[in-house]
């Protein structure tokens, strides 16, 4: 199809437009981190013209930027200081992403290519553990947690934010190994490979871009967790959502302050996803069998 | 090099029977094609034969050994897929070395194995590639590459042609019976193509719904069909069918179709008022402008060296060839001579052959 110049500024101009209206709310947020508290509720508000201060994110981060340092209090009397909160964070969400992937494409693999007595029950059965809404476990899990001395530590929030994800990852994974034909795996078990050879050297490789996308679904799923981050962690450990919420106090809210962990919050999955976009295209199985 | 042999092999899938009492012997170096139409179950005898579906019933043995419940990898056979299967993350001569890789050969003689394969296919200056940066052609011989590299004692090829245009097809088809004729592996060659299955084979397994219709040199298949079911499905333009009955004239029996009465040879076994389906190849119609039979043309088509034309004879439509080019148009009347020696004769009911 021919597009005139005119269909093409107006097509041009559809596709800014959306895009503004979806990186506006995060542009607003990024300003609020920026902003002293009484440019943030200025009206009408001020979208470009506002004095920049890094202060919200000295005091979350316990650093200096040029200014006076001093960790501040908060008006509740909890602490500012949210540099380990972060890495607590990532190093859930990486442990939790990295536990959930691997054994979730071991699975996957198993159900797309080995058949066995009662295997759609299996998959519907995989499947049901995600309809129970969470906060239904949430309470019985709590003391699981505390018998087992698993409460307010990485393993157990890891586990559980791994368990919380394998279901979606298996289903999704099994239908990405569904696409790769199976007659490759036939081939090379004639050719004399093993099944985990098969898995390794030919299948894995092909995968990539379905496990890279599971693991930005496991990784965006606990990075952005709450319910079971809050109710299984105690002072050893918090997550940067459960955390946000201490902003809030009932003396008032430190807007500066939660936008400015909330945009460093941004990082760390930006950063993740950069990493794994390049195995997200689409096409490694290109040239293996004529379609 | 070994023999195949079949006894009396079933396939259940679940509760349903796809196969029963399939019972053949394929000898060692031959070229066996099983020829049939889509779900006739070749396919599935194959992926047997190779291991990849087991066994319901039944016994397959490879050079004598009996292979009902030995692993894939452990029959020595190589299989060429339909789709060709390639390992798309592995270059051309990964893809071939893979089977040697994985049974540890050392570095040189792989080299000279893929070497040797990639020289009789002519694939040497693709060693370097993906699969993905060739051509179907190319990719259909690194395929065959993988097989060749292995030395197999049977090779299985599950239609692979079916996925390369029609002037590559023919191309193919020459140069693997070409290479059958040099290594003498036993071959078993899927195929619903009846042309690939007439110009390769030492022998054709005719497939129907599960069961053998017929097993024989492709001259026999063509020339003494078993069945309407083989005489249909080999040759093209495919064969004509007459419904009609015997009637017995001055003393030898003749087949008699509305007006047409064509004396049969006075050998045939048949009995006088017989209702009979008469079989008789395009090829086998002689047009001509004079002759005992008048038939009206309905339409020409010429293919360059010869002239399909359809005919009606008393309302029934008869295809025939006719050498070089035949000028007529739609309505002319044409006549044609038939030797009753190429007449095909089976019985109505059976559809089994009784000449």
């Amino acid at each position: 199809m021919v597009l005139t110049p005119a269909q093409r500024l107006l097509r041009a101009i559809a596709a800014w437009a959306v895009v503004l209206l979806f990186a506006f709310p995060i542009y607003y947020w990024i300003t609020v981190s920026l902003k002293l508290g009484r440019d943030i509720f200025a009206i009408p508000p001020k979208i470009f013209n506002f004095e920049a201060s890094a202060k919200s994110y000295e005091e979350v981060f316990g650093i200096s930027l040029g200014f006076e340092q001093g960790i501040a209090v908060l008006p509740g009397g909890g602490d500012f200081y949210m540099a380990p909160r972060l890495m607590d964070s990532i190093v859930i969400a990486v442990c939790s992403t990295a536990l959930a992937v691997v054994i979730a494409t071991l699975a996957a693999y198993a159900l797309s290519r080995m058949r066995f007595r009662g295997q759609h029950h299996f998959v519907f059965w995989i499947l049901s553990t995600r309809m129970m809404p969470p906060v239904a476990v949430a309470i019985p899990m709590f003391f699981i947690y505390k018998d087992f001395g698993l409460l307010d530590t990485y393993s157990g929030v890891v586990l559980v934010h791994a368990l919380m994800n394998m279901p979606l990852a298996v289903l999704l994974l099994k239908s990405f190994f569904d696409d790769i034909p199976k007659e490759i795996d036939e081939a090379a078990l004639i050719d004399g490979a093993s099944r985990f050879l098969v898995f390794r050297k030919l299948v894995l490789p092909m995968a990539m871009g379905g496990i890279a996308a599971t693991a930005v679904l496991c990784f965006i799923f606990s990075w952005t967790e709450f319910l079971f981050a809050l109710t299984l962690t105690q002072t050893g450990l918090k997550t940067v959502p459960v955390v946000s919420s201490t902003f809030v106090t009932s003396t008032g809210t430190a807007w500066g302050n939660m936008a400015a962990l909330g945009t460093a919050a941004m990082l760390p999955a930006f950063v993740f996803i950069l990493l794994v976009q390049k195995n997200l295209v689409r096409g490694l199985t290109l040239g293996s069998v004529k379609q | 090099m070994a023999s195949v042999e079949y006894e009396r092999v079933g396939k259940s899938f679940g509760a349903v029977k796809v196969m029963e009492d399939i019972s053949f012997t394929i000898s060692d170096q031959k070229f066996v094609v099983l020829l049939g139409p889509s779900g006739c179950g070749k396919t599935t005898l194959l992926r047997m034969t190779a291991g990849l579906e087991t066994i319901s019933d039944g016994e397959i043995r490879i050079g004598g050994k009996l292979m009902n419940k030995v692993h894939p990898r452990d029959r020595d056979i190589a299989m060429v897929f339909q789709n060709y299967a390639l390992y798309p993350t592995l270059k051309v001569f990964d893809n071939i070395a893979f089977s040697l890789q994985v049974r540890r050969q050392s570095k040189e003689e792989i080299k000279k194995q893929v070497d040797w394969a990639a020289d009789l296919l002519n694939l040497t200056p693709y060693l370097d590639r993906y699969p993905k940066e060739l051509s179907g052609g190319q990719r259909q011989r690194v395929a065959m590459g993988r097989a060749l590299v292995r030395h197999p004692q049977v090779f299985l090829f599950d239609e692979p042609l079916s996925n390369l245009d029609a002037k590559l097809r023919g191309q193919m088809r020459y140069e693997i019976r070409r290479l059958h004729d040099r290594l003498q592996t036993t071959t078993i060659y899927v195929t619903h193509d009846q042309i690939e299955a007439m110009t390769m084979a030492d022998e054709i397994v005719v497939m129907r719904d599960g069961e053998i219709e017929q097993i024989g040199t492709p001259e026999e298949i063509y020339d003494r069909p078993a069945n309407c079911f083989v005489a249909d499905f080999i040759g093209s333009p495919s064969i004509n069918f007459l419904q009609g009955d015997i009637q017995n004239v001055a003393g030898t029996p003749a087949f008699h179709t509305g007006s047409m009465v064509l004396p049969l040879p006075t050998e045939t076994v048949v009995r006088t008022g017989q209702k009979v389906t008469c079989g008789l190849r395009p090829v086998d119609v002689a047009v001509g402008r004079e002759g005992p039979v008048k038939a009206e043309v309905i339409l020409v088509e010429s293919t360059g060296a010869e002239s399909h034309l359809l005919l009606a004879i008393d309302g029934q439509e008869i295809r025939a060839v006719a050498q070089g080019r035949f000028r007529a148009k739609p309505g002319d009347t044409c006549a044609l001579s038939i030797d009753p020696a190429t007449l095909h004769l089976f019985d109505a009911s059976s559809e089994q052959r009784i000449n």
